[in-house]
C-alpha cells in the first residue's frame, strides 16, 4: 500500500519505520528538511518537504495513489487540516493525531468527519490506558485487550518462587486441568519462541499468556503474584500522557499524587484536575519522594519527557518500596536496561503510537494489532471468514506456521481460549499470536 | 471625579423614586393623606428634576464614578423613600423614618412600629414597594431601563449586585438588568396568585409576595405570617428559598437548562446546609422541651430556619424562646445568609463555602509542603484576585460586626445578646435578632442614635462594603485628567 505519513517526529518516523519494514511504500512529509536529512539515511522511505496542510505537497508525495493518510506532527490544528486538504481524495483512509483533551473528549461538537478524519488516534490517552491496565494487574509487564477486555493478553516474567516453575506445559495440563489459560510464547535469553507441550518453564522466562478476564487472579496465583487491589499511586511528570493518567485513576477510587517540575505547569494541572494531589517538585527528589510516602504507594509511574529522570525515579521508588512501578522509556536500547535492574514495566510513547495506528494500517480481515516491547512478535486480531482454509478443521490438524498460535477465539458473546481440538467458525475472531517471520503466512490464512 | 455627572443620574433615580410613590398615593386619598403624599412625591420629583436638568446630558462614566454613583444614589434613595413616613407624620423621630426606609431599601425588614395594624394602608404599601425595588436594586432596575447609562452601566451592576461576580446572562449589561428584573417579576406574580387563591386578601398577598421576593420580612400583620394557614406558610417557605437562591439560576432554568442549578455547586451547599439545619432544629426543639414531633412543629421549625437562611426575617414564632443549640444554628445562619446573586444578604453561602475550601488547602499544604493548591468553585480555578477580596470581605463583616456590637453596647440600655443579634441582623439584612428584638419585639425601642447606627450597618451590609466605603476613602474624590 501505499502510504502518506504527515510528521517526521517521534511518532512519524517509527510508524513509518514499522510500516517500511511489512514492505509498503510510505512518503513522510515534513517542514524540517535536516529532519528528513536524517531520515533518508535511517529508513528505507521516500520524503517530500513542505507542510501537510498543502494539497499541492500531498499530492506531491503521491496522495491520489495512497490508501491511507497518517497526520501525526505533534499539532493537533496541523493534523486536522491536513485531513481537511485530504478530503476530495476516494478510497482514502485519513488517521489524524489528536492530543489535546479538548478535541478529544468533545466528539460532541467536534465530529471528526468534518474535518474529513475517518479515524482520531491519541497516543497520549492510549499510553494513560495501558498503564492504568498495567496497573490494575500488578505483576504484568505488557497488557494488551481484546473483545473489550474479554480476554486479555499479558506478559509475565517468572520469578524464582513461582509454582509454575520447572514444570512442562503437559504436566501443567495434568495438574491444573482445563483451564481458560493459554501460554502463547515465551522469550527466554533474548530469543522468543512458540512453547510446545515438551517446553519447560524456568525462572526469569519473559511469558506471554491469553487468559479470559475472570481467570486472570488464578493464572496470577500460578505465576506466583498476588492480585492486589490499587489504592494509592504516584505519578511524575507533568505530560499529557501524566495528565491523562491522572484523569483516570480517580474515576476508579485510586488516591493519586502528580509530581510536577515545573511550576507553571503544575499550577495548570492542579487547576484542570479534581481529586488529585499535585505537587511542584522534581522527580528525583529522594528526601521528597520519602516525604510524600511514595513506599506505601501500590504504583508509581514516571512519566516524565526523560528517560534517565524516570529511570532514576523508577529506581528509587523501587527501593523504597513501591509494589509495581510503571517507567516511561523513549530510547528502545533503555528498555532491556529498565527490566535488568529490576523495573516491573516500561511504557513508551512510540509504540503506544504505532499500535493506535498499526491497527488500522492493514486492510481486509484484520482488526486490530497489538505489539510489545519485549519481542518482535504481534497479537493479531482476523475475522474468519468461510473462504479461510481453517475453518471446521480441529486446530491441531491444522496448517497453522509454527511460529505462531491461535490465542483466543471470540464466538458471540463468548470466549474460548483453544485447545487443539477446538475448530474455528466462519463469523469468529480469532486472535492469534505470531513471530515475525510468519505475520505473512498467518495474514495469508485469513483471507477477507 | 465629575459630581455633576453623578448627580445627573442621582436626579434621574430620585424621578424614579418619585414615579414608585403612585401606588400608595391611589390608597392615600381615601385614608386623608392625599396632601402629605403628594407633598412628598412633588418633593422628590421636584429635586430629581432639578438635578437632571442642571447638569450635563452627556454622561460617560469611569469605574470610580460608577461605585460613587451606586453609593450616593442609595443614600438619596432612602432618605426620599423616608420622606413617606416623616410627612405622614406615622413616625415618632426621623431617624427613626429614616431606618424604617433604611430597612426596607436594603430588604432588611426591621420595623420601628409597634402595631402594625395600625398604619394606613399607603405606608403598609409603601414599605412593600421599597423592599421590592431594592431587592433586585434599584440600580440594577436603572441600568435596564434607562439606556443613559450606557458603557458605565456594568461598573453599576457590579457595585450594586451581592456575591461573587458570575457569569452575565446577555451579551449587553441592559438586557441582562433586563431579563433579571423579568425573572423576578414573574416570580413575585406568581407568589401574589398563590397567595390570592389561598384566600388571602388582594392587598394582603401583593405586600407578602413583594415582602417575600425581596427577601424582606415586612408584613401587613404584627404577628407576621404566623396567624396565616399553613397552607399559606408552605408555600412561603418555598418561595423563601426560590428568592434566596441565585437569580442567574432561575433565569437557567426558565431558558430550558432544567439541570442547571443542580450542577451549580453553591446551589447544592446552599440546599444542604439549610436541610441540615433543619434537621438540627427539628431535633433540638423535640429534646430539649416538652413538644411533641408534630407537623405543626416540623413547619415551625423550617419556616423559621428558612426565614433566618435566606435573609427574610417573617417569623411565625418567638424563636428567642427556643433551645440554646436552636438559637445558634440561626446567628451562625444569620452570618452566613442566601446565595451571591440572590435578593438575600449575609456573608453569602458561596463565599463561605470558598473561604471553607481555602482553609482545607491550607491544611493541605501544612501536610505535604510543596504541593500546588488551587481554590476551586463549581470545577474552575478561582483566581487569586477574588480569593483575596472574599477573605478581606469575610474580615470586614466581622470586622464590622464587631464595630456594630460594641457601638450599640455603647448606647446603653442593651444585653449582650441584643446588641450582638441587632448588629448581625441589620448587616445581614435580616430583620428580627435575638434578645430584645426577637420576632415578636420590634425595633421602636432603640434609641435614636441606635437607629442611625443600625441603618448604616444595613446600608453596608446590602453594598457589600466597598460601595459605600470608598465614598469616604481619600482619592476618591481628586478629579482625575478628563474631567472638566
Amino acid at each position: 500500500m501505499h502510504i502518506v505519513v504527515v510528521g517526521a517526529g517521534e511518532v512519524g518516523y517509527h510508524v513509518a519505520e514499522r510500516l517500511s519494514n511489512q514492505q509498503h511504500d510510505v512518503v513522510i512529509v515534513d517542514v524540517q528538511a535536516q529532519r528528513l536529512d536524517y531520515i533518508v539515511n535511517h529508513l528505507d522511505v521516500a520524503v517530500v518537504e513542505g507542510s501537510g496542510t498543502s494539497t499541492a505537497v500531498l499530492e506531491e508525495a503521491g496522495l491520489k495513489k495512497a490508501g491511507l493518510l497518517l497526520a501525526v506532527t505533534n499539532v493537533d490544528e496541523v493534523n486536522l487540516v491536513s485531513c481537511m486538504s485530504a478530503r476530495a481524495v476516494g478510497g482514502l483512509v485519513k488517521v489524524a493525531r489528536v492530543s489535546n483533551p479538548d478535541f478529544y473528549r468533545d466528539t460532541r461538537n467536534l465530529k471528526p468527519d468534518a474535518f474529513g478524519v475517518d479515524v482520531l488516534i491519541n497516543p497520549e490517552r492510549e499510553l494513560a490506558l495501558e498503564t492504568m491496565r498495567l496497573l490494575q494487574s500488578t505483576a504484568a509487564t505488557d497488557i494488551a485487550v481484546f473483545a473489550g477486555g474479554a480476554v486479555q493478553l499479558l506478559g509475565f516474567v517468572v520469578p524464582e518462587h513461582a509454582p509454575i516453575a520447572g514444570r512442562t506445559l503437559i504436566e501443567l495440563a495434568e495438574q491444573e486441568g482445563h483451564r481458560p489459560i493459554l501460554l502463547v510464547a515465551l522469550e527466554r535469553d533474548g530469543t522468543t519462541i512458540v512453547p510446545k507441550g515438551t517446553t519447560d518453564i524456568r525462572p526469569g522466562d519473559h511469558l506471554y499468556v491469553t487468559a479470559r478476564a475472570d481467570e486472570i487472579p488464578r493464572s496470577l496465583e500460578l505465576l506466583g503474584y498476588e492480585q492486589s487491589n490499587v489504592k494509592r499511586v504516584m505519578i511524575t511528570g507533568g505530560s499529557t500522557e501524566a495528565y491523562y493518567l491522572a484523569r483516570l485513576l480517580p474515576q476508579h477510587h485510586v488516591q493519586t499524587t502528580l509530581l510536577i517540575a515545573e511550576r507553571q505547569r503544575a499550577q495548570e494541572l492542579a487547576e484542570n484536575l479534581n481529586k488529585v494531589l499535585v505537587l511542584h517538585g522534581d522527580a528525583t527528589d529522594v528526601e521528597l519522594l520519602e516525604l510524600e510516602g511514595v513506599g506505601g504507594t501500590d504504583g508509581f509511574v514516571a512519566l516524565t519527557d526523560k528517560d534517565e529522570t524516570n529511570i532514576l525515579s523508577s529506581l528509587v521508588a523501587k527501593r523504597a518500596g513501591a509494589k509495581h512501578v510503571i517507567t516511561l522509556v523513549n530510547k528502545r536500547d533503555y528498555i532491556p536496561l529498565a527490566r535488568h535492574i529490576g523495573l516491573d514495566a516500561a511504557v513508551s510513547p512510540r509504540l503506544s503510537a504505532a499500535n493506535a495506528i498499526l491497527r488500522y494500517v492493514r486492510s481486509g480481515s484484520v482488526t486490530r494489532v497489538a505489539t510489545f516491547e519485549g519481542s518482535d512478535a504481534e497479537a493479531i486480531s482476523f475475522e474468519v471468514s468461510d473462504t479461510s482454509p481453517l475453518v471446521g478443521r480441529p486446530l491441531f490438524e491444522a496448517d497453522i506456521p509454527e511460529e505462531s498460535i491461535v490465542a483466543a477465539i471470540i464466538r458471540g458473546p463468548s470466549v474460548i481460549i483453544p485447545r487443539g481440538n477446538d475448530t474455528l467458525e466462519a463469523g469468529d475472531t480469532a486472535i492469534v499470536f505470531a513471530l515475525p517471520e510468519a505475520v505473512q503466512a498467518v495474514t495469508d490464512l485469513f483471507p477477507s | 471625579m465629575n459630581l455633576r455627572e453623578i448627580l445627573h443620574i442621582i436626579g434621574a433615580l430620585l424621578m424614579w423614586t418619585a414615579a414608585a410613590m403612585a401606588p400608595p398615593i391611589v390608597f392615600a386619598a381615601s385614608e386623608g393623606l392625599l396632601v402629605p403624599w403628594l407633598v412628598t412625591a412633588l418633593i422628590t420629583a421636584v429635586v430629581g428634576l432639578g438635578l437632571w436638568r442642571l447638569t450635563p446630558r452627556e454622561v460617560s462614566i469611569n469605574p470610580r464614578e460608577g461605585v460613587a454613583i451606586v453609593g450616593l444614589g442609595w443614600i438619596a434613595v432612602v432618605l426620599a423613600g423616608s420622606l413617606p413616613f416623616i410627612i405622614t407624620g406615622t413616625a415618632p423621630t426621623i431617624p427613626a423614618a429614616i431606618f424604617e426606609s433604611v430597612s426596607g431599601f436594603t430588604t432588611t425588614g426591621a420595623t420601628v412600629f409597634p402595631v402594625i395594624e395600625e398604619l394606613p394602608k399607603s405606608i403598609l404599601l409603601w414599605r412593600s414597594i421599597t423592599h421590592w425595588l431594592g431587592g433586585m436594586g434599584i440600580i440594577v432596575l436603572g441600568v435596564a431601563i434607562l439606556p443613559l447609562l450606557g458603557m458605565g452601566g456594568a461598573q453599576l451592576f457590579r457595585a450594586e449586585a451581592p456575591g461573587i461576580p458570575s457569569e452575565r446572562l446577555r451579551p449587553r449589561i441592559a438586557s441582562t438588568a433586563r431579563s433579571l428584573w423579568v425573572v423576578y417579576g414573574v416570580l413575585t406574580g406568581t407568589l401574589a396568585v398563590i397567595y390570592l387563591l389561598l384566600g388571602m386578601s388582594v392587598f394582603d398577598a401583593v405586600n407578602h409576595a413583594m415582602s417575600c421576593l425581596a427577601t424582606g420580612g415586612f408584613s401587613t400583620k404584627t404577628s407576621s405570617i404566623r396567624d396565616f394557614s399553613s397552607a399559606i406558610q408552605w408555600v412561603t417557605i418555598l418561595f423563601m428559598i426560590l428568592a434566596g437562591t441565585n437569580f442567574t439560576l432561575h433565569f437557567r432554568f426558565a431558558m430550558g437548562r432544567w439541570m442547571s442549578p443542580f450542577r451549580d455547586e453553591e446551589w447544592r451547599w446552599y440546599l444542604g446546609i439549610m436541610a441540615f439545619c433543619w434537621l438540627v432544629v427539628v431535633a433540638s426543639l423535640v429534646t430539649a422541651g416538652d413538644e411533641l414531633l408534630t407537623g405543626e412543629l416540623i413547619r415551625r421549625a423550617m419556616f423559621n430556619v428558612t426565614a433566618i437562611n435566606t435573609t427574610t426575617g417573617f417569623a411565625t414564632t418567638d424563636f428567642t424562646l427556643w433551645p440554646t443549640l436552636a438559637q445558634v444554628i440561626l446567628l451562625g445562619l444569620m452570618f452566613m445568609g442566601a446565595m451571591g446573586g440572590s435578593t438575600g444578604g449575609g456573608f453569602k453561602t458561596v463565599r463561605s463555602g470558598v473561604v471553607l475550601k481555602h482553609i482545607a488547602g491550607e491544611i493541605r499544604k501544612v501536610l505535604h509542603p510543596q504541593a500546588v493548591v488551587v481554590t476551586k468553585l463549581g470545577g474552575r480555578a478561582i483566581r487569586p484576585e477574588v480569593l483575596h477580596n472574599v477573605l478581606a470581605f469575610l474580615a470586614l463583616y466581622m470586622l464590622t460586626h464587631g464595630l456594630g456590637t460594641v457601638v450599640l453596647a455603647s448606647l446603653g440600655q442593651y444585653d449582650l445578646v441584643t446588641a450582638l443579634s441587632a448588629s448581625l441582623a441589620a448587616l445581614s439584612s435580616i430583620g428580627p435578632g435575638l434578645g430584645d428584638v426577637g420576632p415578636v419585639s420590634h425595633y421602636g425601642i432603640m434609641t435614636p442614635m441606635a437607629h442611625l447606627v443600625l441603618s448604616m450597618l444595613m446600608l453596608l451590609g446590602r453594598l457589600e462594603f466597598y460601595t459605600l466605603l470608598v465614598l469616604v476613602a481619600p482619592g476618591t474624590w481628586i478629579r482625575s485628567g478628563g474631567d472638566r
